[in-house]
């Protein structure tokens, strides 16, 4: 018997392909049991992400069951163009080791990202019930979690966030005990301030208020952020009771300066306060960050720390290559053990 | 086996709880086994603390607070009991891991340099001198976590200035949280200070009269946290600034006792 498996990802395949092969996640588990039936395979499991679509298969002849799935892929989506080219294919060690390597989030696009082992799981528990799993694909599966668990534990692969929202969300949760408690101001719309008000708010940032000269576009977004849309020129009226503020204006000079910070920075009782600039030029007046209990940082900041992260990410790849190939070997042993 | 034996066996195994500590940092990990290791090394610590200051106490028949050594080992002792006992409550990360090295450093300051010559004016036998001398060390050892987690608080508040924190930063809490369990501290060994110092009022009349520099550093201490507790509570006293004189505010406790003992003497 021999492990297979079929997919493309964001490396093999552009999004425009990615879209047209991605199987809907309420259709995966008729998917999985149709697919036991069309090909001679007695194990199957379909992964399918934003970013990767992968079938991994247990078949007695390798060969004949990779082209089976291939021809799967196309007639269940009802391609017309072949997509072969950016199809990868893998078998047996090899295959356990792409696994291996997709829960640990080491052929993810972001590396060393997390959200991919809950959708590798979320794809075997479809699997499963759908009754296509067996001991080979349980022990692949549960043995690729439990690698997962280790290495995010034992190596820096997941610390440390490669975005510029996720840098902004990780920097608030070192000042704020407690964000739900917190409140947002959100001065100027712009794609940076949305997608960075939008991670605070998935951190459970308590309130937040959108501030900006478009009435409209301030209302919009503050409707998708659940939050409230003040105008423009009632900024300095709301900012004492604020906690973090992410400024993106288009003002040729700053909008909060030292001078104005002092007093109410002492009607606020000296509260922490997170300043996030994303404006340019910027909406910060350098000399705020000299205050006590006053944080401030830029883009250029925050940029250097997310490249800082990722930078120590890779460092951590060959560390995860080693571990990852040593549970590999052990798993193949098993496979051909079993299977001999 | 001797007292002596047994604080010293404490101090080997505060040493490794802080050799651990510093191999965390500098290899960025926060595994739960690892604060476990770090938590047992300290309570084995701990106890062998506790059976040296028995110890001690069965040959002075009396609670061993009679000279600087005894005291210092004391506070020591208070302040493991405050990580043990509120530590946990608090669940901050990292709290064990700086806890470590300070009772390192004050335990061997002590086991070194300290007297431990029987002192010259050791008072009366009372229970109100021991409630007094009791309750006094436990503040102390409010006092001393207090410090500990001002030192966190610096650190963490020194990286995210910095612009460019290290990886430290992300094993550490949040700044808002520390000066939080910061000021329950302050205030928690405030109120026994208070409650010890009363104590020391009634023994100061009803047993003995304490020598004045023991009232004159009681009392400048009681002032200087009591100024220290209206700055952060009332004046708002945050970041830098609150961690800064938090732990001037500790250093100065311990300093001004070892002066007033020597010049007792």
């Amino acid at each position: 018997m021999n492990l297979v498996i079929i997919g493309l990802n964001h490396c093999s395949a552009p999004v425009a392909v990615r879209e047209r092969v991605a199987f809907p996640r309420a259709q995966l588990g008729a998917a999985t049991c149709e697919l036991l039936s069309a090909a001679p395979v007695t194990e199957v499991a379909i992964l399918s992400t934003c970013n990767r679509v992968e079938i991994y298969a247990l078949a007695a002849a390798a060969g004949q069951a990779a082209l089976a799935l291939r021809r799967y892929l196309h007639s269940y989506h009802k391609l017309t163009e072949p997509i072969d080219v950016h199809l990868y294919e893998r078998h047996n060690r090899d295959c356990i080791a792409h696994l291996l390597n997709v829960v640990c989030g080491l052929d993810s696009m972001v590396l060393g990202e997390t959200e991919i082992l809950g959708q590798v799981k979320d794809a075997y528990a479809a699997a499963q019930t759908a009754g296509a799993t067996g001991a080979a694909l349980n022990r692949l599966f549960q043995k690729a979690f439990a690698a997962a668990k280790h290495i995010r534990s034992t190596t820096a692969i997941t610390r440390g966030s490669t975005s510029v929202a996720n840098v902004a969300v990780e920097l608030a949760e070192k000042i704020f005990r407690d964000l739900t408690q917190s409140t947002v101001m959100v001065i100027g719309t712009g794609a940076m301030s949305e997608a960075t008000a939008k991670a605070l708010r998935s951190r459970g940032a308590g309130s937040i208020l959108v501030c900006g000269r478009d009435r409209e576009r301030s209302g919009a977004l503050a409707g998708q952020l659940g939050g409230r849309a003040i105008h423009y020129d009632d900024w300095p009226v709301e900012f004492p009771k604020v906690d973090i503020v992410i400024s993106a204006t288009a003002s040729p000079h700053p909008i909060v300066t030292r001078e104005k910070l002092i007093p109410l920075m002492k009607e606020r009782h000296q509260r922490p306060l997170f300043l996030i600039d994303i404006g340019v030029p910027r909406d910060i007046e350098t000399a705020c960050d000299e205050l006590e209990n006053v944080y401030v940082y830029n883009m250029d900041d925050m940029q250097q720390i997310a490249k800082e992260n990722l930078a120590a990410r890779e460092r951590e790849i060959t560390i995860c290559r080693e571990l990852i190939a040593e549970r590999v070997a052990r798993l193949a042993e098993w496979l051909e053990e079993r299977y001999k | 086996m001797t007292d002596r034996y047994f604080l010293w066996m404490a101090f080997v195994f505060y040493v490794g709880a802080s050799a651990l500590t510093l191999w965390r940092l500098r290899s960025e990990r926060s595994q739960s086994w690892l604060h476990h290791i770090n938590v047992i090394l300290i309570v084995v610590g701990f106890l062998m603390q506790l059976v040296g200051l028995i110890l001690r106490g069965q040959n002075l028949h009396r609670c061993p607070l009679t000279n600087p050594f005894e005291v210092t080992v004391f506070i020591v002792w208070a302040l493991v009991l405050f990580y043990l006992v509120i530590g946990p409550s608090y669940r901050v990360s990292f709290l064990g891991a700086f806890t470590a090295p300070v009772v390192t450093l004050i335990l061997l300051t002590g086991l070194l340099t300290a007297s431990d010559a029987p002192h010259a004016l050791v008072l009366k036998h009372s229970p109100w001198v021991e409630f007094h001398a009791g309750i006094g060390i436990l503040a102390c050892g409010a006092f001393a976590l207090a410090f500990v987690v001002a030192a966190m608080d610096l650190v963490q508040n020194r990286q995210l200035k910095s612009h460019h924190p290290s990886p430290t930063f992300r094993l550490l809490p949040a700044v808002e949280q520390l000066g939080v369990i910061g000021v329950r501290l302050l205030m928690l060994g405030f109120i026994l200070l208070t409650v010890g110092m009363i104590g020391g009022v009634i023994s100061d009349k009803l047993v003995e009269a304490w020598p004045w520099q023991k009232v004159a550093w009681a009392w400048t201490t009681w002032w200087v946290y009591a100024a220290l507790l209206a700055a952060r509570t009332i004046g708002n006293w945050r970041g830098q600034k609150a961690s800064v004189a938090t732990m001037a505010a500790f250093i100065f406790l311990l300093t001004a006792y070892w002066g007033t003992s020597w010049l007792a003497r």
